[in-house]
């Protein structure tokens, strides 16, 4: 029982504005990271009150995860999967901070139930009376494209009308001066718009959340087919312009038939080199980036995803982020190709 | 019984009871519970709060897991590894190539190292000790871990699901390959004892001060364990090319979610029920089909009255004899599925029902009563295999005989 997987909705929240837009707004140059994402007016989704005692990550998932149903017209999805590589780090340090400084006195327990990693897919849940699957991947760079395999499974092989898949990534501050000493961001950037130039190691840092309706009927010239899902880990990137090319041509497709490449260089001037391969892959196609506009975070792809869309129903980038080729364009077969530090690769192919 | 049903080829497991799976068989049979006073994990509820520790250090555990070069090994990524190797040596599988999967399940992940180092985190010039463990913090690192030290460059994945975890792990692993996406898969997880999963459960109140009672009228709450737990997943075609014998077969498997309440279920048991039977559905059976039921039964007053309660009316007042194994191995949390899809195997292969220790009167919310003593000698065929996780994410395995 195969079937076509549509994205037949979508929303995003993150250091760029687009909440409730099919395109960014406009594009906001940082001087500073990590980027930290933007909070719109969340009052028609979330309750107000409820949402001020939630954490950042769980607020903004709700927001988006409850916008992109309503941009689909779906009021109760029969699944809902989260992607996210901390899940609430936000809640997780509250309780550590609980347990850890009070050595281990009567920590609050509010903290410790908000820190466990699906409470935000099982906010969703309740918040829809969704009671089928639900599910949380927590897998560093392939949080989100793992919460999109299954999804895509669910609808394209599984027999699913629709789910709800989503990534989501809140990067707190003691996680940002912690993580420095694994040398994973820069210690400082002039622009995240000229990231791109850096001659040092070490990422744009943002955060930011994107959730997406599959389902297995399209709704009109706004739907975006997704023909294929594939993640790998690899303890290098040896063998990675080889498994492209099979991703391609196992969708019967060749090179040239990819009019628009999205890769997710994040300024580190090592591992960027990592996405150069695959780009001469395809030199008929526009090659463009993403994190220059979200930054690096697990799951970062899932805004990658959000544009590729974007770039797909409007027929329009930002020229900021164009590598090569035309920003605007009739974008009808597009790659999205990402790597978290050379090990964790994704890569989704749409049509239209 | 379904066509496509994946072969389970091997099996792993570290626990409070036992390493490797002999030993925890023989312990089920033996009636030897690993729950006792903690005596490894440093914390101010020793003495107070009964645990089930795997009764090793870190440098015994790493031993036994042997891996190449010993820095960065967390706790919970040793009991993974171990139970790993464990599993693809029985299977006889070389995890090396591009279609087959690793898909793991954790809680906490590597939580175990960082929290005694936490504070020092935040140092300029951090020690050797913060460089060696901070990147152990999420929990996504223990499988990159292990799948690194396999040479695996395939699908690999995290679920985390709280205590339903590595049961979903083995659930997605069976869908991948049904659905030709991979050809064999190591599934199952790990978690090991961790002062901030103590303080958490305990802040809850559902830490039983004493050994817990699964399904007794009297019990008061779960006590926490530890362990790593994975199986050797394959198609029928990938186990037949390589002359792999099946164990056992996924047969059947669903997740609900009751959307009820942030962390208790149901109390009708509604959710329990639904998973139970949607897991029935999907490999082709009845409740009637089911000979052996290896239950969530953590000793909660909410748990136990509503999976009792959930399984009285699915089979109808006829409940097949069950079991709660957590009353030998604590709750494992993120390992808690894969450990109990092992023992749903094992009861298969051994013909046996594990008993569920310490049980002494009967729940008042269900006329339901456990497996009291270990016995073999019985014919089972299809086991049910419930973890019911935090929110009520509940998830039903169905693991029958080949």
């Amino acid at each position: 029982m195969k079937a076509d997987v549509h994205i037949v909705g979508a929303s995003m929240i993150g250091p760029q504005p687009g909440f409730g837009r099919d395109a960014l707004e406009r594009v906001v140059a940082y001087d500073t990271h990590p980027m930290k994402a933007m909070e719109p007016d969340l009052s028609g989704y979330v309750d107000p009150m409820r949402g001020r005692r939630m954490a950042k990550v769980a607020r903004i998932s709700l927001g988006c995860g409850l916008q992109a149903l309503e941009r689909a017209g779906v009021a109760r999805p029969e699944a809902i999967i989260v992607g996210t590589g901390l899940g609430c780090m936000e809640s997780t340090e509250r309780f550590f901070a609980s347990v850890l400084q009070q050595d281990e006195e009567a920590p609050s327990p509010v903290a410790f139930i908000q820190s466990t990693h699906n409470n935000v897919a099982g906010q969703l849940a309740l918040a829809v009376k969704c009671t089928g699957y639900n599910f949380t991947y927590l897998h560093r760079g392939l949080s989100f494209t793992s919460a999109l395999l299954d999804a895509w499974l669910q609808v394209g092989r599984e027999g699913a009308r629709n789910v709800l898949a989503g990534g989501a990534e809140v990067i707190t501050d003691d996680y940002f001066i912690t993580q420095r000493h694994t040398g994973i961001w820069k210690p400082a950037i002039k622009s995240n718009l000229s990231v791109l130039n850096s001659t040092d190691t070490g990422a744009l840092c943002g955060e930011g959340a994107a959730f997406f309706v599959l389902d297995n009927v399209p709704r009109g010239k706004d739907s975006v087919r997704i023909r294929d899902v594939d993640i790998s880990w690899r303890g290098d990137a040896k063998g990675i312009v080889p498994h492209v090319k099979d991703f391609i041509r196992r969708n019967g497709l060749a090179p040239g038939d990819i009019d628009l490449v999205m890769l997710g260089p994040n300024g580190d001037a090592v591992q960027d080199r990592g996405y150069d391969p695959t780009a001469a892959l395809l030199p008929q196609a526009t090659v463009a980036t993403f994190k220059p506009l979200c930054g690096e975070y697990y799951a970062a792809n899932a805004f990658g995803l959000w544009l590729c869309r974007s770039a797909m129903v409007t027929g329009g980038l930002p020229p900021e982020v164009v590598l090569h080729g035309s920003a605007r364009g009739d974008f009808r077969r597009v790659l999205l190709y990402d790597h978290y530090q050379l090990k964790d690769h994704s890569l989704v192919l749409l049509e239209r | 019984m379904r066509q496509d049903a994946v072969h389970v080829t091997g099996m792993g497991m570290v626990t409070a009871i036992g390493v490797g799976v002999e030993a925890n068989l023989a312990s089920l049979l033996a009636e030897r519970t690993g729950i006792g006073p903690i005596t490894r994990l440093v914390t101010r509820h020793r003495g107070k709060i009964p645990a089930a520790e795997v009764r090793m250090g870190d440098m015994e555990l790493s031993a036994i897991a042997a891996p190449a070069d010993t820095r960065g090994w967390t706790r919970a990524a040793l009991l993974g590894l171990a139970a790993v190797r464990e599993a693809t040596l029985q299977a006889g599988l070389d995890p090396r190539g591009p279609r087959i999967g690793l898909i793991s399940a954790t809680t906490a992940g590597g939580i175990d190292k960082s929290e005694g180092i936490y504070d020092r985190f935040f140092d300029n010039a951090p020690s050797d000790e913060v460089l060696e463990y901070i990147g152990t913090h999420d929990p996504g690192e223990h499988a990159e871990r292990i799948a690194h030290e396999l040479g695996m460059s395939s699908v690999v994945t995290t679920v985390s699901t709280a205590c339903s975890s590595s049961a979903n792990a083995i659930g997605f692993a069976a869908r991948l390959i049904r659905a030709g996406l991979l050809d064999a898969a190591i599934a199952g997880g790990t978690d090991a004892l961790n002062k901030f999963t103590l303080n958490g459960f305990n802040s809850l109140m559902i830490l039983d001060p004493q050994a817990c009672r699964p399904f007794d009228g009297t019990r008061a709450g779960l006590n926490l364990g530890e362990a790593g737990a994975y199986v050797v997943l394959e198609s029928a075609t990938h186990a037949r090319r390589r002359g792999a014998a099946p164990l056992a077969l996924v047969n059947g498997f669903a997740n609900t979610n009751e959307a009820y309440h942030a962390t208790a279920s149901s109390p009708d048991g509604e959710g329990a029920r639904k998973a139970m039977d949607r897991a029935l559905a999907s490999a082709g059976l009845r409740p009637q089909d089911i000979s052996h039921v290896n239950t969530h039964g953590t000793g909660t007053l909410n748990n136990d009255a509503s999976e009792g309660l959930a399984m009285h009316r699915l089979f109808e007042g006829k409940v097949p004899p069950f079991t709660s194994t957590k009353s030998f191995t604590g709750h494992t949390l993120g390992a808690a599925g894969a450990v109990e899809a092992i023992y749903a195997v094992l009861a298969i292969r051994a013909g046996a029902h594990f008993a569920t220790l310490r049980h002494g009167s009967v729940l008042a919310e269900a006329p339901v009563v456990p497996v009291l003593r270990s016995s073999s000698g019985h014919a089972i065929t299809h086991v049910l295999s419930n973890s019911f996780g935090f929110g009520g994410n509940n998830t039903s395995l169905i693991l029958s005989a080949p």
